[in-house]
């Protein structure tokens, strides 16, 4: 199966501090893919790296065959990203920046696609109400759809359900697995290991910004992911 | 509480010091100094052209903007903590879980920049001119009488704008009627009473002759506006119910003729939803050139009122190119990371904006000319005030990107941003006091600004950008 994803030795440094120490991985088309590892272990800038938001120091990322660093743009183009702590902007309202985004995407039924998302992920009493105003979880809806509104082929989440509520981070879930059934690639980086043990296919443990393992969620056997993530983790806190 | 406000203080020291490094921002206000210091060996040479007292005047007016530009900061009251720090876990939005009031967070926040912009600005400047008083064989009692006086002229600024702000948040129509008060009042003292209002500001008052008398007229004139606009500050709670009907689309429909018109049309929305729009042009643009033509029309005696209009372009150019920061400002540039937008799309759309905002100085200078009489200058000062104002623009676009609002008090960046407007504005003041249509020639400015464009996009895209 051909890797929609792959990363070959990224580095990120900044000043003395290593964020990402040569880190390689690939992701396959149809897969759903978790990057686990606990608070700054580096997911975020292995993220943004893959996603030409920043620059590697070192190495180097494809993304649909693409040279990340010499096409950020177009990658960005073509799949979808939910970051982590980004917001929409303040103020527009959630519907003009969906519009915005029909806009930079060139979308020509920007409304249906919005009316459907705002019906789906149940925010349509809120489209007119200023992102800054929205609650977290609002805004997470709002984040989510403007990384799918396009049909992308390959959507890469950070962290994807952490300010839903339980009810939405089912419908999301579902969301997730029968967007992979049907021909997608989901990439996302996470420390909630139950939602990776539920979703996931593949995985990847980053641990103080290096690969401590990658491999298929059923290659752990009966262990479960959070006693064999711990594991590895303490191991190698302990080297 | 005074643990909250030295908190505040640390915390923006180290936002400072984390953005250009530790040596670079404690530069800043030695740089400050280092002008200072220079500027007033050249005094003797200044006394010849102008008199040391109308130098004086210009000084305090120029702290007297400092604080009318700081003060600006409250007038959008709770939006501006809220841009500045709300998605941010600094403390002026995370101390609000304390049992604290929001008023008390404000004050202290207030306070802690008073104190921040005089470390920054006030003290050095007097400490600069203070160490060559002995060279120059001037007391040693006008340095501290000059920061006793600039102290209170700054805050001055500081308070009747931040009273302006909390007015201006709570009724436009009051702050308009107030303006239109203060305005008539002042003209009325001027003509029929002979009050020459600046003469007899009190910092200045005081600086030309100390009185008990005076030093509490002039402590007055900052508590109260301060007090009345602590009480009236209102922190205009966010309203869930607050709805806006989709603009984006018909702004983007009209602006259609722009490269980018979802880009402009955003950038439009910001300045209008965040009130900045008439804030800025008021507070930023309008306010500090009218003090600048009133300092300047006191030394009309010494220059020819085309010179004189000349050199009011110059200063409004420079103004006016600072209109880029007021797109920068309210734009959350890491939402940008998640769509296929790059750096150079961003900045060349801004500078698409910053064209159509130029209106604003072209008409004000307009007014200005012809008003005065001088209508036969109009090409000049509009291609000189423009084409200054493209310049500065180009200027910071090539030094700062899409953050001029922080990384101009990087002390590396503001000395070259000072350095390369000062080589073509000495030029051009000299040219404008030899022939009031030389100023023409300023057109050529637009060909290193392009230049500058040209070369700040891969600048820019090569560089990590927060957000990006």
């Amino acid at each position: 199966m051909a890797a929609l994803l792959e990363a070959r030795n990224l580095s990120k440094i900044y000043g003395s501090t290593i964020a990402v120490d040569g880190v390689s991985l690939s992701v396959q088309k149809g897969a759903l893919f978790g990057l686990l590892g606990p608070n700054g272990s580096g997911k975020t800038t292995m993220i943004k790296m893959m996603t030409g938001q920043v620059r590697p120091t070192s190495g180097s990322a494809t993304v649909l065959d693409l040279d990340v660093e010499k096409d950020p743009i177009t990658v960005r183009e073509r799949i979808g990203i939910i970051p982590e702590q980004e917001t929409p902007p303040s103020f527009l309202s959630a519907e003009e920046y969906l519009h915005f985004v029909g806009a930079v995407r060139e979308i020509p039924d920007i409304d249906e696609r919005a009316d459907w998302w705002f019906d789906f992920l149940e925010f349509k009493d809120k489209r007119d109400v200023l992102c800054k105003d929205l609650s977290r979880g609002t805004r997470q809806k709002l984040m989510f759809t403007q990384a799918f509104i396009h049909r992308p082929v390959l959507t890469v989440i950070d962290e994807p359900l952490i300010n839903f509520d339980p009810i939405m981070q089912m419908k999301v879930k579902d969301f997730l697995q029968t967007y992979v059934k049907d021909g997608g690639t989901v990439f996302i980086s996470t420390h909630i290991l139950e939602i990776a043990e539920e979703i996931c296919s593949d995985f990847a443990i980053l641990h103080k910004g290096h690969l401590l393992y990658t491999g298929a969620i059923r290659d752990i056997g009966d262990e479960h992911l959070s006693e064999f993530f711990i594991s590895r983790v303490g191991q190698d806190s302990h080297v | 509480m005074f643990e909250l406000f030295t908190s505040m203080m640390k915390e923006e020291w180290r936002i400072h010091s984390t953005i250009f490094g530790s040596l670079s921002f404690a530069l800043f206000p030695v740089m400050i100094a280092g002008i200072a210091f220079m500027s007033t060996f050249l005094l003797p040479l200044f006394g010849t052209v102008i008199p040391i007292q109308q130098l004086v005047l210009i000084t305090h007016a120029l702290f007297l903007l400092l604080g009318v530009m700081v003060g600006g900061f409250g007038l959008l009251g709770n939006e501006v903590m809220n841009r500045r720090f709300g998605q941010a876990s600094l403390l002026a939005y995370s101390a609000r879980t304390l049992p604290l009031s929001e008023r008390f967070i404000f004050l202290n926040f207030v306070i802690k920049d008073t104190v921040y912009y005089f470390i920054l600005w006030v003290f050095p400047f007097v400490a600069g001119f203070g160490i060559a008083t002995p060279f120059l064989g001037i007391s040693l009692l006008y340095p501290l009488l000059l920061l006793l006086t600039l102290t209170l002229t700054f805050l001055t600024g500081l308070a009747w704008v931040f009273l302006l702000s909390t007015i201006y948040a709570r009724s436009k129509w009051v702050l308009t009627l107030a303006g239109l008060l203060l305005v008539v009042a002042s003209g009325a003292a001027y003509l029929f009473f002979g009050v020459d209002l600046v003469r007899t500001f009190p910092p200045l008052a005081l600086f030309n002759a100390f009185s008990p008398v005076v030093l509490l007229e002039a402590l007055l004139l900052i508590i109260v506006p301060f007090a009345i606009a602590v009480q009236t500050f209102t922190t205009e709670q966010a309203d869930a119910t607050k709805r806006y009907p989709n603009r984006l689309t018909p702004l983007m429909k009209r602006l259609s003729f722009f490269p980018y018109p979802h880009l402009a049309a955003k950038d439009l929305l910001d300045l209008l939803r965040t009130g900045a729009a008439m804030g800025q042009t008021i507070f930023s643009f309008l306010l500090p050139l009218g003090l600048i033509w009133l300092f300047l029309s006191l030394i009309g005696s010494f220059l020819p009122h085309s010179a004189l209009l000349l050199l009011f372009a110059i200063l409004t150019g420079v103004l006016a190119s600072t209109m880029y920061t007021w797109l920068t400002a309210f734009d959350t540039i890491g939402s940008y990371g998640c769509l296929p937008i790059a750096v150079r799309t961003i900045i060349f759309s801004k500078i698409c904006t910053f064209s159509l905002l130029q209106v604003i100085p072209a008409v004000f200078l307009a007014i200005i000319t012809i008003t005065t009489g001088a209508g036969q200058y109009l090409p000049s000062v509009l291609v000189l005030g423009l084409a200054i104002s493209f310049f500065g623009l180009s200027v910071t676009v090539y030094l700062t990107g899409l953050s001029p609002n922080v990384l101009i008090y990087d002390a590396k960046v503001l000395v070259t941003y000072l350095v390369s407007m000062a080589i073509v504005i000495v030029p051009l003041i000299i040219l404008s006091f030899i022939n009031p249509l030389y100023p023409l020639a300023a057109v050529l400015l637009l060909i290193p600004a392009g230049y500058l464009v040209r070369h700040s996009y891969p600048k820019w895209e090569r560089a990590d950008i927060e957000g990006f």
